[in-house]
């Protein structure tokens, strides 16, 4: 089957990407070391196509009470261009997909992974018994992010002003040579940074402007091998690693995005999944000597079987090998030392506080200091 | 450095008399990528043409290395296991791996010479 290429994918040949096959679609891996882009990111600022996930756009007059039935986190307490990671569940309170949800005043976008699309849309078109419009609009959007602390001097260039009055986890709607563009200032890597969708037929003239712009302030284009570094520094889940359809939120440590003082749709398979106590614990860990732990291995405590790797990587930025591991809750002690089995061997590693790095995301509070000169920073 | 020779899993060897030094080729570092841990054999090890002679992982996966040619472990780049990215930065040289007595040289002939060892990855990339 011939891959699915993103409007951006000339330009990755163009810079010598390595190209792999992600969920169907033909992405750059790295384009020449994916240690040194997920330096970059953390150091000044990166850029990348995401262009595969999906976009579903909910709308009409009960959108707002479908999605809320729909999603773990309370999207009633979402106002108008502010967003919110959420989770879909099925009704054994297992993960279907997890998503941010922006709310976009008469309808609601819910940005997706790309391996789930076709997924989500049949369980929701399954559930919509309110003549709700559900509406796959992953054609029509590509998505490039600017992820870094210099992200903000890069977006300020292009739309003067944008990163004084948009503060984390909201967007707006802004103007890019005629088009109709959505920014947000979001991301998957912990740093400041901005998410922006756009249709298909602009994305070369911005990916080429960012890159012109920002050359003034190191920005590196950066490759899915980035991506999911940066992602594993910052303690975040990616789903068929940390989470899938065996997994419950409860378990993978994203009860903060569960809201029990509403109703939706898994909430009773996952309150008995509560009550019978929750088993494993997401929990982080380090190697002690070096070797890279992958999905999968095996997790011992004094010789007993307590869990497996969720991730694991080399991190560039704390020169460390680090990853995520679901194990036996009464096994999680911080600083207690277990052994992580690689081909055939016992390697040491220690569970450690996650995430790996402090998030550096510009939340109103934040912006509010710099603006009244108090940051430090 | 004697003159180098390839095999097909991308390993190259530099004579010098029975001795042999081995590393893997600018090709193979590029395509794994960039490289953060390596598994040596043990000096005295007597290891066998195309039989494992250690792991090798980047970023992106672990792989196996294979011995290019029969012979008894004399040395191994010690250095290298804390500083991997050296086979990135210089495969042919800083980023050597084992130095081997060769216990049968009439095996060298198998091995493809520089030349031959570039058709064949050009042969492999297209």
């Amino acid at each position: 089957m011939e891959l699915k290429k993103t409007a951006l994918y000339q330009k990755h040949l163009n810079l010598r990407a390595k190209i792999v096959d992600f969920h169907g679609w033909a992405l750059p891996l790295e384009y020449k070391s994916m240690l040194e882009e997920a330096k970059a990111v953390r150091q000044s600022c990166g850029i990348f196509d995401a262009s595969h996930m999906g976009e579903i756009i909910i709308s009409g007059d009960k959108a707002c009470e479908f999605l809320q039935s729909m999603v773990t986190n309370d999207i009633s307490s979402l106002g108008s261009n502010q967003m919110q990671y959420n989770l879909f569940l099925d009704d054994s309170g297992h993960i279907i997909d997890d998503c941010m949800v922006y709310h976009k005043g008469d309808s609601f976008l819910c940005v997706v992974n790309a391996s789930n699309i076709d997924k989500v849309l049949t369980w929701l078109n399954k559930q919509n018994c309110q003549g709700v419009s559900i509406k796959d609009a992953s054609q029509d959007f590509c998505l490039i992010t600017i992820q870094g602390p210099e992200s903000a001097k890069v977006i300020d260039k292009i739309f003067p002003g944008l990163s004084k009055d948009l503060t984390y986890m909201t967007f707006k709607g802004l103007d890019f040579k005629g088009q109709e563009v959505l920014i947000s200032r979001s991301g998957y890597t912990a740093e400041d940074g901005f998410e922006i969708y756009l249709r298909p037929q602009s994305a070369s003239e911005l990916w080429d402007t960012i890159l012109e712009i920002g050359s003034e302030f190191n920005l590196t284009a950066c490759g899915l091998g980035a991506r999911d570094i940066l992602r594993i520094e910052a303690g975040y889940p990616l789903y068929g690693y940390e989470i899938d359809d065996k997994m419950d939120p409860l378990t993978a440590g994203l009860s903060w995005a569960v809201k029990f003082n509403k109703e939706f749709m898994g909430k009773s398979a996952l309150l008995k999944l509560k009550e019978a106590k929750i088993k494993n614990k997401r929990v982080g860990f380090l190697m002690l000597k070096r070797a890279v732990a992958r999905y999968g291995y095996k997790i011992y405590y004094q010789d007993k079987p307590i869990g497996s790797v969720t991730s694991g990587t080399f991190s560039p930025n704390k020169q460390a090998f680090i990853g995520m591991a679901s194990i036996l809750k009464e096994a999680a002690v911080l600083d207690r030392e277990i052994e992580i089995e690689i081909r055939n061997n016992k390697y040491k590693a220690k569970i450690v506080k996650f995430p790996f790095i402090n998030p550096k995301v510009k939340t109103k509070k934040i912006l509010k200091e710099v603006s009244n000169g108090e940051s430090k920073v | 450095m004697g003159s180098l020779k390839f095999n097909k899993s991308h390993e190259w060897i530099s004579l010098d008399g029975d001795l042999a030094t081995i590393g893997i080729s600018d090709y193979a570092q590029s395509q794994l990528g960039d490289i953060v841990f390596i598994e040596l054999p043990k000096v005295g090890d007597e290891l066998i043409k195309a039989s494992q002679l250690g792991t090798i992982e980047s970023t992106k996966a672990a792989s196996e290395l294979y011995v290019p040619i029969s012979g008894r472990v004399l040395e191994i780049n010690n250095d290298l296991v804390n500083s991997p990215q050296w086979i990135n930065e210089d495969p042919l040289g800083k980023g050597w791996m084992v130095k081997l007595k060769i216990s049968d040289t009439s095996q060298i002939d198998s091995l493809m010479d520089e030349s031959v060892y570039q058709e064949f990855v050009a042969s492999q990339s297209n």
